[in-house]
């Protein structure tokens, strides 16, 4: 469903993102994780069409992001880590807003908006401005918005950046939900239990490079340590990080 | 290092990183400031130098006319700088989301209160105090003014910003002590009521339509004492004027008593301040923290408003429209400047239903289009200056939400066009209600009202796009506050080509309408060869409009496919 071909992407003479291949299987949970620095967020900004590549390229259901940016947008739900949104509307004006950007008409608005209100815990604020939200409310305002069009894959970056317990397993039931439907799920996170908990694929990445990929039974072997993700995580970029 | 020292020290530390930061094209944009700041100096300098020489050679009235334009400069300085302040304050004092941290700190609420107020004062005063002294420069050299008339522009400058300071942070803390800040609709609907009193009172105590009409006044003594009289002997701006005249005239004389008047009120009304701040400040800004329900006031009527006029373009079109709308009309810092841009209108249209066409020695009819074809150049400048704020800050409002856009699968072609459809509309209507009502108190002729409207109408595309094209030639998504995009090195650029634009198809078609015109009024025949030269003027100006509505759009959109958030 997603696939990197020697992606890099250099700032000044630095590579962000360097030579990354990957393969991501439609319908799996891909866990995009790395430290500080490792170029995640600039993975996810080239797969949006945000950044565009210093060379390489990325193939979603396809298409190519840099040659048909359009078709990959229309498949396609981001989830940034940080709830920039407009604050002047309200939570049900942003969602036909951003409806309205992927072409929905409103007979399916209609629909599609009161259900994700509901499903977010978010109906008796939909007439609010945003600005009187709260953070976790934002972020799940940005999920709702990230599947209003039924997206094929969901890009998400630190899922549960001020998320209460309670959000948090909502997201995780929904990614399962989605993935078992067919939808493919590629999520850069810090937090490993998470990443452990529902994904069934896992790059780590470190330097803008990918240091071990694969199922995490995988990535036991390949670190040559047995137990949770942290331990492996951290053998794994220990070196690098050291550096 | 004192507190409040350390709190006024962010702005200062930034500001100078941006200077230190600033290499290359930073430092081309600084140039290009100074150049541009430069110019619009010394041509503000040029006109009152030429018009206080002027004054200066008429006997009897020549110094009465200066030290009333005196007078009326200091007291509309003074009046923008409070209502300058007002505003200011409403954003430093409540809303800056660095109070938070500051609030949270172990400084004093007086400690915070000052160093926000200090902001407050540098914030709205360096403007007016760099483009003030042009005038008082003129005024120096004009009356060979010695060095004592110099330094007395601080001792009367500084109480006279402290006095303007003072009042707006005073009325503001009352205000938000009835309404909580983020409410501001309802303070700004007071603001509104302020400026229109401030407006009111300026053109009550200035009068300027009467000074050109002499022959309104029955004796010479009456008009000579209109000259006098153009303020309140009780008005911080009058005790200021005396101080500079005195100095400028050389006249022999203490002026002790506006001295202690200046400073006096100036520290009573910081007294005033700080003990009004420790009574209701702390409130008030905890009363902004708070999270509000939404007002219903107005709601439906925008609603239906956004949703008939968008309803017959493409979901993702119409989506970005309705969102530009309602974002634009909930936006505080929009609403307060757009009444104090209505108030200019005002003023605008006031100034055309007050000249005394009858009394001018130039025929009449003649005036009347003259004014008529002139004012498409002005209405086109305020239409400039509107842009300037509103439209050329639009692809930069989208802020740090942008990544909505980008991320969609909206092209940035439709994108850019979507701006320039929603902002189009509106600046149509308006510059064609100035041109329309203007031409109707001038009683044009039907010529001259069509070649007006048509022309307007076809700038204000340009203007427009002009506008939006170089706002996304130079996007700030990173700004903390709309309004200083206007005011970037993108935004002089974006006045300057519109200026040049509007002179451009001026210069075009005065020509051609001066023919037409005068045949009409003399009863000749326009020859063969002057309606080639009339039309082919006409055809350049398409051409001109032309250019000016697909360059910068095309500037733009490349601008954006370009851009990597």
């Amino acid at each position: 469903m997603i696939v990197f071909k020697n992606l890099t992407k250099t700032y000044r003479g630095i590579k962000a993102v360097d030579n990354l291949s990957l393969q991501i299987p439609r319908g799996s949970i891909f866990g995009f994780i790395g430290p500080n620095g490792a170029g995640k967020t600039t993975t996810i900004k080239m797969m949006t069409g945000v950044l565009r590549p210093t060379s390489g390229s990325i193939r979603i259901d396809g298409f190519d992001i840099a040659r048909e940016p359009f078709q990959v947008k229309k498949i396609i739900g981001l989830i940034p880590d940080r709830p920039f949104l407009y604050e002047k509307l309200s939570g049900t004006e942003f969602l036909w807003f951003k409806g309205g950007l992927y072409g929905m008409d409103r007979i399916r608005l209609d629909e599609e908006i009161p259900h994700l209100l509901n499903t977010f815990e978010l109906t008796e604020w939909g007439d609010e401005l945003i600005e009187s939200y709260s953070h976790g409310m934002k972020q799940r305002l940005i999920i709702a918005s990230a599947l209003i069009h039924r997206p094929k894959v969901i890009i998400v970056d630190e899922p549960m950046v001020a998320l209460d317990p309670r959000g948090a397993k909502l997201v995780k039931d929904l990614f399962k939900d989605k993935a078992s439907k067919g939808v493919t799920v590629f999520m850069s996170t810090h937090t490993l239990a998470l990443a452990q908990e529902v994904c069934q694929h896992i790059a780590i990445v470190d330097k803008g490079r990918i240091v071990a990929s694969g199922t995490p039974k995988d990535l036991e072997k390949q670190a040559g340590v047995k137990g949770d993700l942290e331990s492996i995580f951290l053998a794994l970029t220990a070196g690098t990080t050291k550096a | 290092m004192s507190t409040f020292t350390l709190l006024i020290a962010p702005r200062f530390l930034g500001f100078r990183n941006s200077l230190r930061k600033s290499k290359g094209r930073g430092n081309a944009k600084i140039l290009a400031l100074c150049v541009g700041g430069l110019v619009f100096w010394a041509v503000l300098f040029f006109l009152f130098y030429k018009v206080l020489t002027y004054f200066s050679s008429q006997e009897m009235i020549g110094d009465i006319l200066a030290r009333h334009l005196l007078a009326m400069v200091i007291l509309v300085f003074f009046s923008m700088l409070i209502f300058s302040h007002i505003v200011t304050a409403l954003s430093n004092l409540y809303l800056s989301q660095d109070l938070e941290l500051f609030h949270s700190s172990p400084a004093t609420f007086t400690e915070i209160f000052l160093s926000r107020s200090f902001y407050t004062l540098i914030d709205s005063s360096w403007m007016l105090i760099v483009f003030g002294l042009p005038v008082i420069m003129a005024y120096g050299v004009v009356y060979h003014a010695n060095l004592a008339y110099y330094l007395s522009l601080i001792y009367v400058s500084l109480p006279l910003m402290i006095i303007a300071a003072s009042l707006g942070i005073l009325v503001i803390m009352v205000l938000v002590r009835f309404f909580p800040a983020q409410r501001a609709r309802d303070i700004i609907f007071f603001l509104s009521i302020i400026v229109i009193i401030v407006l009111y009172l300026l053109f009550r105590f200035l009068r300027p339509e009467r000074l050109v009409d002499p022959d309104s006044f029955v004796s010479i003594a009456q008009y000579l004492g209109a000259l006098k009289a153009p303020d309140s002997p009780y008005l911080p701006s009058h005790w200021a004027t005396d101080l500079l005249w005195t100095r400028l005239a050389g006249y022999p004389g203490s002026q002790v008593l506006n001295h202690l008047l200046l400073w006096s009120t100036a520290l009573a009304l910081m007294v005033i301040d700080i003990w009004m701040a420790g009574l209701i400040y702390f409130k008030g800004f905890s009363r902004a923290q708070e999270a509000k329900r939404r007002s219903h006031v107005g709601r439906k009527i925008l609603e239906k408003t956004v949703s008939a006029l968008t309803r017959p373009l493409g979901p993702d079109t119409s989506s970005l429209i309705a969102k530009e709308v309602r974002t634009f009309f909930r936006d505080n810092s929009q609403w307060s400047q757009l009444l104090l841009l209505g108030a200019l209108v005002v003023v605008y249209l006031y100034n055309f239903s007050v000249l005394p066409l009858e009394r001018s020695p130039i025929k009449s009819v003649y005036l009347q289009n003259a004014l008529s074809f002139l004012n498409i150049g002005l209405a086109g400048f305020v239409i400039s200056a509107l842009s300037a704020r509103f439209i050329f800050p639009a692809v930069s409002s989208e802020g740090n939400a942008f990544w909505i856009i980008l991320s969609s699968p909206l092209s940035a072609r439709r994108f850019l066009w979507s701006k320039y459809v929603a902002y189009l509309i509106p600046m149509v209507i308006l510059a064609e209600v100035l041109i329309i009502y203007t031409n109707y108190l001038l009683r044009v002729t039907t010529f001259m009202m069509v070649v007006s409207s048509a022309t307007i109408f076809l700038l204000v595309f340009g203007i427009v796009a002009l506008g939006v094209g170089l706002g996304a030639v130079y996007p700030n998504f990173k700004h903390e506050n709309i309004a200083q995009v206007a005011t970037s090195f993108g935004g002089m650029i974006y006045m300057i080509s519109s200026s040049v634009f509007i002179a451009l198809v001026i210069v075009l078609e005065a020509g051609p309408v001066y023919t037409i015109l005068s045949a009409h009024f003399r009863g000749e025949v326009i020859t063969r060869l002057q309606w080639v030269w009339i039309m082919g003027s006409f055809i350049v100006v398409i051409v001109v409009l032309i250019v000016a509505v697909k360059k910068p759009m095309a500037a733009g959109l490349k601008s954006l496919n370009r851009y990597e958030g």
